[in-house]
Protein backbone atom coordinates (compact mmCIF):
# COMPACT_ATOMS: atom_id res chain seq x y z
CA UNK A 1 0.00 0.00 0.00
CA UNK A 2 1.68 3.47 -0.79
CA UNK A 3 4.82 4.41 -0.51
CA UNK A 4 6.89 4.63 2.46
CA UNK A 5 6.94 8.56 2.64
CA UNK A 6 3.10 9.02 2.08
CA UNK A 7 2.06 6.86 4.88
CA UNK A 8 0.16 8.73 8.09
CA UNK A 9 2.00 6.44 10.34
CA UNK A 10 4.74 4.19 10.21
CA UNK A 11 5.55 1.42 11.91
CA UNK A 12 8.66 0.36 11.29
CA UNK A 13 10.18 -3.30 13.05
CA UNK A 14 8.50 -2.22 16.49
CA UNK A 15 9.23 -4.23 19.05
CA UNK A 16 8.43 -4.42 22.95
CA UNK A 17 10.23 -6.55 26.05
CA UNK A 18 9.52 -5.96 29.43
CA UNK A 19 12.32 -6.47 32.27
CA UNK A 20 10.47 -8.19 34.55
CA UNK A 21 11.48 -9.77 37.83
CA UNK A 22 11.35 -13.36 36.25
CA UNK A 23 13.33 -12.47 33.22
CA UNK A 24 12.31 -10.37 30.07
CA UNK A 25 9.01 -10.75 28.63
CA UNK A 26 8.93 -9.96 24.52
CA UNK A 27 5.19 -8.50 24.05
CA UNK A 28 5.55 -7.40 20.62
CA UNK A 29 8.45 -8.73 17.94
CA UNK A 30 9.10 -6.73 14.78
CA UNK A 31 5.94 -5.56 14.02
CA UNK A 32 6.07 -3.24 10.47
CA UNK A 33 2.89 -1.75 9.16
CA UNK A 34 1.50 1.58 7.68
CA UNK A 35 -1.44 3.60 8.19
CA UNK A 36 -2.95 5.52 5.05
CA UNK A 37 -4.70 8.37 6.02
CA UNK A 38 -8.80 7.66 6.48
CA UNK A 39 -8.71 3.98 6.25
CA UNK A 40 -9.86 2.39 9.26
CA UNK A 41 -7.73 -0.84 10.05
CA UNK A 42 -8.92 -2.89 12.69
CA UNK A 43 -6.06 -5.47 14.52
CA UNK A 44 -6.94 -8.29 15.32
CA UNK A 45 -5.44 -11.04 17.45
CA UNK A 46 -5.88 -13.62 20.59
CA UNK A 47 -5.86 -12.45 24.08
CA UNK A 48 -1.59 -11.57 25.05
CA UNK A 49 -0.59 -11.41 21.40
CA UNK A 50 0.48 -7.48 22.80
CA UNK A 51 -1.79 -5.68 20.69
CA UNK A 52 -2.95 -3.52 23.51
CA UNK A 53 1.16 -2.90 24.32
CA UNK A 54 1.17 -1.87 20.14
CA UNK A 55 -1.83 0.70 20.68
CA UNK A 56 -0.39 2.01 24.02
CA UNK A 57 3.05 2.48 22.09
CA UNK A 58 1.17 3.89 19.00
CA UNK A 59 -0.25 6.14 21.51
CA UNK A 60 2.72 7.35 23.33
CA UNK A 61 1.77 5.57 26.55
CA UNK A 62 4.72 3.33 26.54
CA UNK A 63 7.89 3.57 24.45
CA UNK A 64 9.11 0.65 21.89
CA UNK A 65 12.37 -0.75 22.85
CA UNK A 66 12.99 -1.72 19.21
CA UNK A 67 12.41 0.28 15.72
CA UNK A 68 10.45 3.15 15.53
CA UNK A 69 7.03 4.88 15.05
CA UNK A 70 6.46 7.80 12.85
CA UNK A 71 3.22 9.81 12.75
CA UNK A 72 3.08 12.26 9.89
CA UNK A 73 7.01 11.26 9.34
CA UNK A 74 8.09 13.02 12.86
CA UNK A 75 8.82 10.14 15.53
CA UNK A 76 5.98 9.56 18.64
CA UNK A 77 7.84 10.45 21.84
CA UNK A 78 4.97 10.65 24.04
CA UNK A 79 1.12 11.09 24.54
CA UNK A 80 -0.38 14.21 22.41
CA UNK A 81 -3.35 15.76 20.97
CA UNK A 82 -3.04 14.20 17.27
CA UNK A 83 -3.31 10.74 18.11
CA UNK A 84 -6.95 10.84 20.00
CA UNK A 85 -7.64 7.39 22.08
CA UNK A 86 -11.12 5.87 23.10
CA UNK A 87 -10.23 3.36 26.33
CA UNK A 88 -11.92 0.25 26.76
CA UNK A 89 -13.53 0.81 30.17
CA UNK A 90 -15.10 4.26 31.50
CA UNK A 91 -12.10 5.35 34.15
CA UNK A 92 -11.29 7.67 31.72
CA UNK A 93 -14.06 9.78 31.73
CA UNK A 94 -14.44 12.69 33.75
CA UNK A 95 -16.68 12.02 36.67
CA UNK A 96 -17.24 15.81 37.94
CA UNK A 97 -17.74 16.90 34.44
CA UNK A 98 -21.02 16.53 32.41
CA UNK A 99 -21.54 14.71 28.95
CA UNK A 100 -21.04 17.85 27.23
CA UNK A 101 -17.58 19.43 29.38
CA UNK A 102 -16.30 16.01 28.77
CA UNK A 103 -16.60 16.44 25.08
CA UNK A 104 -15.26 20.22 25.33
CA UNK A 105 -12.34 19.21 27.55
CA UNK A 106 -9.79 19.36 24.80
CA UNK A 107 -10.97 21.91 23.64
CA UNK A 108 -10.58 23.59 27.32
CA UNK A 109 -6.96 22.81 27.51
CA UNK A 110 -6.57 24.70 24.11
CA UNK A 111 -8.11 27.94 25.91
CA UNK A 112 -11.12 28.12 23.78
CA UNK A 113 -13.41 30.19 25.02
CA UNK A 114 -16.82 28.83 26.86
CA UNK A 115 -19.41 30.11 23.87
CA UNK A 116 -17.25 28.52 21.03
CA UNK A 117 -16.24 25.44 23.30
CA UNK A 118 -20.11 24.86 23.99
CA UNK A 119 -20.94 24.81 20.93
CA UNK A 120 -18.33 22.93 19.26
CA UNK A 121 -18.62 20.34 21.96
CA UNK A 122 -22.78 20.29 21.40
CA UNK A 123 -21.78 19.62 17.59
CA UNK A 124 -19.79 16.07 18.70
CA UNK A 125 -22.67 15.58 21.09
CA UNK A 126 -25.30 15.48 18.26
CA UNK A 127 -22.75 13.52 15.55
CA UNK A 128 -22.45 10.67 18.34
CA UNK A 129 -26.40 10.66 19.22
CA UNK A 130 -26.60 12.50 22.30
CA UNK A 131 -28.41 14.88 21.77
CA UNK A 132 -30.20 16.04 24.89
CA UNK A 133 -27.73 14.10 27.16
CA UNK A 134 -25.43 17.01 27.62
CA UNK A 135 -26.06 18.28 31.18
CA UNK A 136 -25.61 14.42 32.67
CA UNK A 137 -22.82 13.29 34.43
CA UNK A 138 -21.12 9.82 33.45
CA UNK A 139 -22.82 8.01 36.11
CA UNK A 140 -25.86 9.09 35.10
CA UNK A 141 -25.05 7.65 31.66
CA UNK A 142 -25.55 3.70 30.39
CA UNK A 143 -22.00 2.30 29.60
CA UNK A 144 -23.00 2.86 25.70
CA UNK A 145 -23.51 6.16 25.88
CA UNK A 146 -20.30 6.46 28.25
CA UNK A 147 -18.28 4.95 24.81
CA UNK A 148 -20.08 7.50 22.75
CA UNK A 149 -18.99 10.66 24.87
CA UNK A 150 -15.08 8.86 24.95
CA UNK A 151 -15.51 8.96 21.01
CA UNK A 152 -17.07 12.30 20.87
CA UNK A 153 -14.25 13.22 23.39
CA UNK A 154 -11.78 11.93 21.25
CA UNK A 155 -12.79 13.39 17.98
CA UNK A 156 -13.53 17.46 19.26
CA UNK A 157 -10.05 17.37 19.97
CA UNK A 158 -9.44 16.82 15.97
CA UNK A 159 -6.62 14.42 16.09
CA UNK A 160 -5.06 13.03 12.93
CA UNK A 161 -5.94 9.38 13.82
CA UNK A 162 -8.09 7.86 16.78
CA UNK A 163 -6.91 4.78 18.44
CA UNK A 164 -9.46 2.70 19.88
CA UNK A 165 -9.05 -0.12 22.30
CA UNK A 166 -11.74 -3.19 21.84
CA UNK A 167 -14.07 0.48 23.04
CA UNK A 168 -17.13 -2.03 22.68
CA UNK A 169 -15.39 -5.06 24.46
CA UNK A 170 -17.50 -4.82 27.31
CA UNK A 171 -21.05 -4.11 26.32
CA UNK A 172 -24.33 -6.09 25.54
CA UNK A 173 -24.49 -7.75 21.81
CA UNK A 174 -27.18 -5.57 21.14
CA UNK A 175 -25.65 -2.49 22.34
CA UNK A 176 -22.51 -3.55 21.01
CA UNK A 177 -23.87 -3.86 17.42
CA UNK A 178 -25.77 -0.52 17.69
CA UNK A 179 -22.49 1.73 17.83
CA UNK A 180 -20.68 -0.46 15.54
CA UNK A 181 -22.90 0.72 12.97
CA UNK A 182 -22.69 4.57 14.43
CA UNK A 183 -19.11 3.99 14.41
CA UNK A 184 -19.30 3.39 10.60
CA UNK A 185 -21.20 6.44 10.12
CA UNK A 186 -19.10 8.48 12.36
CA UNK A 187 -15.87 7.48 10.48
CA UNK A 188 -17.83 8.35 6.90
CA UNK A 189 -18.93 11.62 8.01
CA UNK A 190 -16.16 12.91 9.78
CA UNK A 191 -13.07 10.98 6.87
CA UNK A 192 -10.59 10.35 10.19
CA UNK A 193 -8.36 7.82 9.78
CA UNK A 194 -9.01 4.68 12.94
CA UNK A 195 -6.95 2.14 14.00
CA UNK A 196 -8.96 0.05 15.91
CA UNK A 197 -8.06 -3.49 18.43
CA UNK A 198 -10.57 -6.22 18.85
CA UNK A 199 -10.60 -9.82 19.41
CA UNK A 200 -14.05 -9.97 17.70
CA UNK A 201 -13.76 -11.02 14.16
CA UNK A 202 -17.56 -10.11 13.15
CA UNK A 203 -16.83 -6.20 14.32
CA UNK A 204 -13.24 -6.17 12.35
CA UNK A 205 -15.16 -7.57 9.30
CA UNK A 206 -18.09 -5.03 10.07
CA UNK A 207 -16.00 -1.64 10.02
CA UNK A 208 -12.56 -2.29 8.28
CA UNK A 209 -11.05 -1.43 5.04
CA UNK A 210 -8.64 -3.58 6.39
CA UNK A 211 -7.50 -6.26 8.94
CA UNK A 212 -4.60 -7.21 10.35
CA UNK A 213 -4.10 -10.33 12.20
CA UNK A 214 -1.61 -11.35 14.88
CA UNK A 215 0.14 -14.20 15.84
CA UNK A 216 0.14 -15.61 19.46
CA UNK A 217 1.90 -14.23 22.11
CA UNK A 218 4.00 -13.59 23.50
CA UNK A 219 6.24 -11.68 21.16
CA UNK A 220 3.38 -11.37 19.00
CA UNK A 221 3.42 -10.05 15.15
CA UNK A 222 1.82 -8.97 12.18
CA UNK A 223 0.79 -12.15 10.59
CA UNK A 224 -1.88 -11.02 7.84
CA UNK A 225 -3.16 -8.14 6.71
CA UNK A 226 -6.79 -8.76 4.26
CA UNK A 227 -8.80 -6.01 2.71
CA UNK A 228 -12.58 -5.71 3.35
CA UNK A 229 -13.75 -4.97 0.28
CA UNK A 230 -17.47 -5.22 0.75
CA UNK A 231 -19.59 -1.83 0.61
CA UNK A 232 -20.73 0.02 3.57
CA UNK A 233 -23.10 -0.31 5.04
CA UNK A 234 -21.89 -4.02 5.39
CA UNK A 235 -24.72 -6.30 5.25
CA UNK A 236 -23.41 -9.31 7.44
CA UNK A 237 -25.59 -11.37 5.90
CA UNK A 238 -23.55 -11.25 2.42
CA UNK A 239 -21.42 -13.59 0.49
CA UNK A 240 -18.73 -11.14 0.46
CA UNK A 241 -18.65 -10.60 4.13
CA UNK A 242 -19.37 -14.64 4.67
CA UNK A 243 -15.81 -14.81 2.62
CA UNK A 244 -13.66 -12.56 4.60
CA UNK A 245 -14.63 -13.60 7.89
CA UNK A 246 -14.19 -17.42 6.70
CA UNK A 247 -10.99 -15.80 5.52
CA UNK A 248 -10.07 -14.69 8.85
CA UNK A 249 -11.28 -17.10 11.30
CA UNK A 250 -8.84 -18.89 9.56
CA UNK A 251 -6.16 -17.26 10.62
CA UNK A 252 -7.26 -16.48 13.65
CA UNK A 253 -7.69 -20.32 14.47
CA UNK A 254 -4.65 -21.27 13.56
CA UNK A 255 -2.69 -19.36 15.84
CA UNK A 256 -5.08 -20.61 18.62
CA UNK A 257 -4.62 -24.16 17.49
CA UNK A 258 -0.54 -23.47 17.11
CA UNK B 1 -37.63 15.99 49.22
CA UNK B 2 -37.84 12.85 47.49
CA UNK B 3 -39.86 9.73 48.72
CA UNK B 4 -36.28 8.53 49.62
CA UNK B 5 -35.23 11.21 51.41
CA UNK B 6 -38.61 11.32 53.30
CA UNK B 7 -38.36 7.71 54.58
CA UNK B 8 -34.60 8.10 55.87
CA UNK B 9 -36.17 11.23 57.94
CA UNK B 10 -38.73 9.32 58.88
CA UNK B 11 -36.77 6.41 60.07
CA UNK B 12 -34.71 8.49 62.07
CA UNK B 13 -37.26 9.90 64.01
CA UNK B 14 -38.60 6.74 64.63
CA UNK B 15 -35.29 5.93 65.49
CA UNK B 16 -34.79 8.28 68.41
CA UNK B 17 -38.44 7.70 69.57
CA UNK B 18 -37.42 4.18 70.32
CA UNK B 19 -34.13 5.35 72.15
CA UNK B 20 -35.64 7.32 74.41
CA UNK B 21 -38.60 4.85 74.88
CA UNK B 22 -35.86 2.25 75.89
CA UNK B 23 -34.07 4.85 77.50
CA UNK B 24 -37.36 6.00 79.73
CA UNK B 25 -38.37 2.23 80.26
CA UNK B 26 -34.67 1.31 81.48
CA UNK B 27 -34.89 4.39 84.47
CA UNK B 28 -38.32 3.96 85.25
CA UNK B 29 -38.31 -0.40 85.38
CA UNK B 30 -35.11 -1.69 85.23
CA UNK B 31 -32.55 0.71 86.90
CA UNK B 32 -34.90 3.12 89.30
CA UNK B 33 -31.79 4.50 90.77
CA UNK B 34 -31.15 8.71 91.35
CA UNK B 35 -28.13 7.83 89.63
CA UNK B 36 -29.56 6.95 86.15
CA UNK B 37 -32.53 9.86 85.73
CA UNK B 38 -34.71 8.83 82.71
CA UNK B 39 -35.38 11.23 79.41
CA UNK B 40 -38.09 13.47 81.11
CA UNK B 41 -36.34 14.74 84.01
CA UNK B 42 -32.93 15.48 81.54
CA UNK B 43 -35.03 17.31 79.10
CA UNK B 44 -36.67 19.08 81.54
CA UNK B 45 -33.17 20.14 82.99
CA UNK B 46 -32.03 20.90 79.59
CA UNK B 47 -34.57 23.35 79.14
CA UNK B 48 -34.16 25.08 82.41
CA UNK B 49 -30.73 25.02 81.06
CA UNK B 50 -31.48 26.70 77.55
CA UNK B 51 -33.68 29.18 79.04
CA UNK B 52 -30.83 30.27 81.23
CA UNK B 53 -28.92 30.32 78.35
CA UNK B 54 -26.26 28.07 80.11
CA UNK B 55 -26.38 25.27 77.46
CA UNK B 56 -26.02 27.66 74.35
CA UNK B 57 -22.94 28.70 75.75
CA UNK B 58 -21.34 25.01 76.43
CA UNK B 59 -21.73 24.40 73.38
CA UNK B 60 -20.84 27.20 71.20
CA UNK B 61 -17.73 26.95 73.43
CA UNK B 62 -17.52 23.53 72.23
CA UNK B 63 -18.18 24.26 68.41
CA UNK B 64 -16.48 27.19 68.17
CA UNK B 65 -12.90 25.54 69.15
CA UNK B 66 -13.64 22.58 66.91
CA UNK B 67 -14.78 24.67 64.07
CA UNK B 68 -11.07 26.12 64.22
CA UNK B 69 -9.40 23.33 64.83
CA UNK B 70 -10.82 21.67 62.20
CA UNK B 71 -9.99 24.65 59.44
CA UNK B 72 -6.95 25.19 60.35
CA UNK B 73 -6.24 20.75 60.55
CA UNK B 74 -7.73 20.65 57.04
CA UNK B 75 -5.92 23.85 55.47
CA UNK B 76 -2.71 22.21 56.59
CA UNK B 77 -4.08 18.91 55.81
CA UNK B 78 -5.23 19.34 52.15
CA UNK B 79 -1.96 20.54 50.67
CA UNK B 80 0.47 18.56 52.53
CA UNK B 81 -1.48 15.51 51.13
CA UNK B 82 -1.97 16.57 47.55
CA UNK B 83 2.00 16.71 47.74
CA UNK B 84 2.41 14.03 49.47
CA UNK B 85 0.03 12.18 46.54
CA UNK B 86 1.81 13.50 43.92
CA UNK B 87 5.71 13.46 44.40
CA UNK B 88 7.42 10.41 45.57
CA UNK B 89 10.25 12.49 47.38
CA UNK B 90 7.65 14.10 49.43
CA UNK B 91 5.55 10.88 50.51
CA UNK B 92 9.06 8.95 51.07
CA UNK B 93 10.17 12.94 53.34
CA UNK B 94 6.93 13.27 54.85
CA UNK B 95 5.38 9.51 55.25
CA UNK B 96 7.43 9.04 58.46
CA UNK B 97 5.73 12.35 60.18
CA UNK B 98 2.40 10.91 59.67
CA UNK B 99 2.99 7.39 60.25
CA UNK B 100 4.51 8.39 63.66
CA UNK B 101 2.06 11.11 64.70
CA UNK B 102 -0.92 9.04 63.93
CA UNK B 103 -0.15 6.68 66.63
CA UNK B 104 0.10 9.37 69.08
CA UNK B 105 -3.35 10.49 69.59
CA UNK B 106 -4.51 13.85 70.47
CA UNK B 107 -5.65 12.48 74.01
CA UNK B 108 -2.41 12.07 74.42
CA UNK B 109 -1.45 15.27 73.12
CA UNK B 110 -3.30 17.14 76.15
CA UNK B 111 -0.48 17.23 78.90
CA UNK B 112 1.80 18.98 76.30
CA UNK B 113 -0.74 21.16 74.58
CA UNK B 114 -1.61 22.91 78.19
CA UNK B 115 1.89 22.98 79.09
CA UNK B 116 2.73 25.09 76.07
CA UNK B 117 -0.64 26.65 75.66
CA UNK B 118 -1.82 27.18 79.10
CA UNK B 119 -5.80 26.62 79.62
CA UNK B 120 -7.47 28.87 77.02
CA UNK B 121 -8.52 28.58 73.65
CA UNK B 122 -4.98 28.05 71.95
CA UNK B 123 -4.63 24.77 73.48
CA UNK B 124 -8.06 23.67 72.39
CA UNK B 125 -8.05 24.58 69.28
CA UNK B 126 -4.11 22.98 68.57
CA UNK B 127 -5.73 19.77 69.79
CA UNK B 128 -8.51 19.64 67.67
CA UNK B 129 -6.31 20.89 64.84
CA UNK B 130 -3.70 18.10 65.47
CA UNK B 131 -6.20 15.49 65.36
CA UNK B 132 -8.02 16.72 62.01
CA UNK B 133 -4.84 17.05 60.47
CA UNK B 134 -2.96 13.22 59.93
CA UNK B 135 -6.09 12.08 59.01
CA UNK B 136 -6.95 14.29 56.30
CA UNK B 137 -3.22 14.25 54.74
CA UNK B 138 -3.54 10.40 54.82
CA UNK B 139 -7.35 10.37 53.04
CA UNK B 140 -6.21 13.39 50.65
CA UNK B 141 -2.96 11.73 49.96
CA UNK B 142 -4.82 8.23 49.15
CA UNK B 143 -7.05 10.05 46.89
CA UNK B 144 -4.21 11.12 44.50
CA UNK B 145 -2.84 7.97 44.72
CA UNK B 146 -6.09 6.19 42.90
CA UNK B 147 -6.80 8.37 40.25
CA UNK B 148 -7.72 6.47 37.29
CA UNK B 149 -4.19 5.86 35.26
CA UNK B 150 -6.85 6.06 32.43
CA UNK B 151 -8.33 9.42 33.57
CA UNK B 152 -4.64 10.99 33.24
CA UNK B 153 -3.96 9.14 29.89
CA UNK B 154 -6.92 10.36 28.42
CA UNK B 155 -5.87 14.19 29.36
CA UNK B 156 -2.48 13.18 27.87
CA UNK B 157 -3.78 12.69 24.79
CA UNK B 158 -5.87 15.59 24.65
CA UNK B 159 -2.66 17.85 24.88
CA UNK B 160 -2.55 18.39 28.85
CA UNK B 161 0.19 19.89 30.32
CA UNK B 162 1.24 18.20 33.55
CA UNK B 163 0.14 21.55 35.44
CA UNK B 164 -3.41 21.09 34.14
CA UNK B 165 -3.50 17.44 34.83
CA UNK B 166 -2.73 18.15 38.50
CA UNK B 167 -5.69 20.88 38.58
CA UNK B 168 -8.15 19.96 35.83
CA UNK B 169 -8.15 16.38 36.62
CA UNK B 170 -6.26 14.94 39.80
CA UNK B 171 -7.32 17.57 42.26
CA UNK B 172 -11.30 17.28 41.17
CA UNK B 173 -10.77 13.47 41.14
CA UNK B 174 -9.19 13.39 44.83
CA UNK B 175 -12.45 16.11 46.16
CA UNK B 176 -14.36 12.94 47.55
CA UNK B 177 -11.34 11.47 49.24
CA UNK B 178 -10.73 14.79 50.48
CA UNK B 179 -14.05 15.53 52.01
CA UNK B 180 -14.62 12.06 53.66
CA UNK B 181 -11.15 12.22 55.67
CA UNK B 182 -12.68 16.06 56.25
CA UNK B 183 -15.43 13.94 58.05
CA UNK B 184 -13.74 11.03 59.68
CA UNK B 185 -11.82 14.28 61.49
CA UNK B 186 -14.49 16.04 62.50
CA UNK B 187 -15.93 12.48 64.69
CA UNK B 188 -12.40 12.67 65.79
CA UNK B 189 -13.04 16.31 66.67
CA UNK B 190 -16.01 15.81 69.10
CA UNK B 191 -13.67 12.73 70.96
CA UNK B 192 -10.86 15.46 71.32
CA UNK B 193 -12.86 18.31 72.44
CA UNK B 194 -14.67 16.59 75.41
CA UNK B 195 -11.20 15.01 76.97
CA UNK B 196 -9.62 18.39 76.28
CA UNK B 197 -12.09 20.42 78.00
CA UNK B 198 -12.63 18.01 80.95
CA UNK B 199 -8.58 18.12 81.54
CA UNK B 200 -8.32 21.79 81.52
CA UNK B 201 -10.76 24.78 80.40
CA UNK B 202 -12.87 27.16 81.89
CA UNK B 203 -16.14 26.42 79.36
CA UNK B 204 -17.54 23.55 77.17
CA UNK B 205 -19.04 20.67 77.40
CA UNK B 206 -16.72 18.91 78.58
CA UNK B 207 -15.86 21.17 81.10
CA UNK B 208 -20.28 20.64 81.75
CA UNK B 209 -19.39 17.08 82.02
CA UNK B 210 -16.68 17.62 84.79
CA UNK B 211 -18.51 20.11 86.96
CA UNK B 212 -21.70 18.36 86.98
CA UNK B 213 -19.92 14.78 88.47
CA UNK B 214 -17.93 17.48 91.24
CA UNK B 215 -21.03 18.43 92.19
CA UNK B 216 -23.56 14.97 91.35
CA UNK B 217 -25.82 16.71 89.27
CA UNK B 218 -26.47 13.65 87.88
CA UNK B 219 -29.07 15.43 85.13
CA UNK B 220 -26.38 18.08 83.82
CA UNK B 221 -23.96 15.18 82.96
CA UNK B 222 -26.82 13.66 80.87
CA UNK B 223 -27.61 17.23 79.47
CA UNK B 224 -24.14 17.17 78.42
CA UNK B 225 -24.02 13.69 76.70
CA UNK B 226 -27.04 14.21 74.87
CA UNK B 227 -26.03 17.70 73.57
CA UNK B 228 -22.99 15.58 72.25
CA UNK B 229 -24.65 13.21 70.76
CA UNK B 230 -27.07 15.19 68.89
CA UNK B 231 -24.29 17.46 67.77
CA UNK B 232 -22.11 15.02 66.41
CA UNK B 233 -25.13 13.37 65.01
CA UNK B 234 -25.98 16.74 63.06
CA UNK B 235 -22.70 17.39 62.16
CA UNK B 236 -21.93 14.04 60.53
CA UNK B 237 -25.36 14.19 58.83
CA UNK B 238 -24.32 17.93 57.44
CA UNK B 239 -21.04 16.71 56.08
CA UNK B 240 -23.11 14.02 54.43
CA UNK B 241 -25.39 15.84 52.79
CA UNK B 242 -22.34 18.09 51.39
CA UNK B 243 -20.55 15.52 49.97
CA UNK B 244 -23.67 14.35 48.42
CA UNK B 245 -24.18 17.80 46.98
CA UNK B 246 -20.51 18.68 45.92
CA UNK B 247 -19.08 14.53 45.11
CA UNK B 248 -22.38 12.77 44.51
CA UNK B 249 -21.85 12.55 40.75
CA UNK B 250 -18.21 12.03 41.22
CA UNK B 251 -19.00 8.82 42.69
CA UNK B 252 -22.41 7.64 43.45
CA UNK B 253 -21.44 4.83 45.84
CA UNK B 254 -20.76 7.46 48.81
Amino acid sequence: MGGRGLALVALDQVGKTYAGRGGAWEAVRSFTLDLQEGEFFCLLGTSGCGKTTLLNMLAGFERPTAGRILLDGASVSGPGADRGVVFQGHDSLFDWLTALDNIGFGLRLRGMGRRERREKAGHFLKLVGLSGQEGKHPSELSGGMKQRIQIARALAADPRILLMDEPFGALDALTRATLQGELSRIWKETGKTVFFITHDIEEACALATRIGVMTRGPGGTLKAVIPVDPPFPRDRTSDGFMAVFRQVHALIHAELAA
Amino acid sequence: MSESRLGTVLGYLAGFALLFLVWHLAATWLVRSALFPGPLPVLERAWALIEDDILQEQVLASLRRILQGFLIGSAVGIPVGLAIGSFRPVRALLEPWTEFFRFIPAVAMITVSVIWFGIGEESKVFLIAYTTVFVVIIATAAGVGAVARDKIRAAQCLGASRLQIFALVALPATVPYILTGMRLAMANAFVTIVAAELVASNDGLGKMLWDARLFMQIEDIFVALLALGLLGFTTDRLFRLAIRAFAGRFNPTM
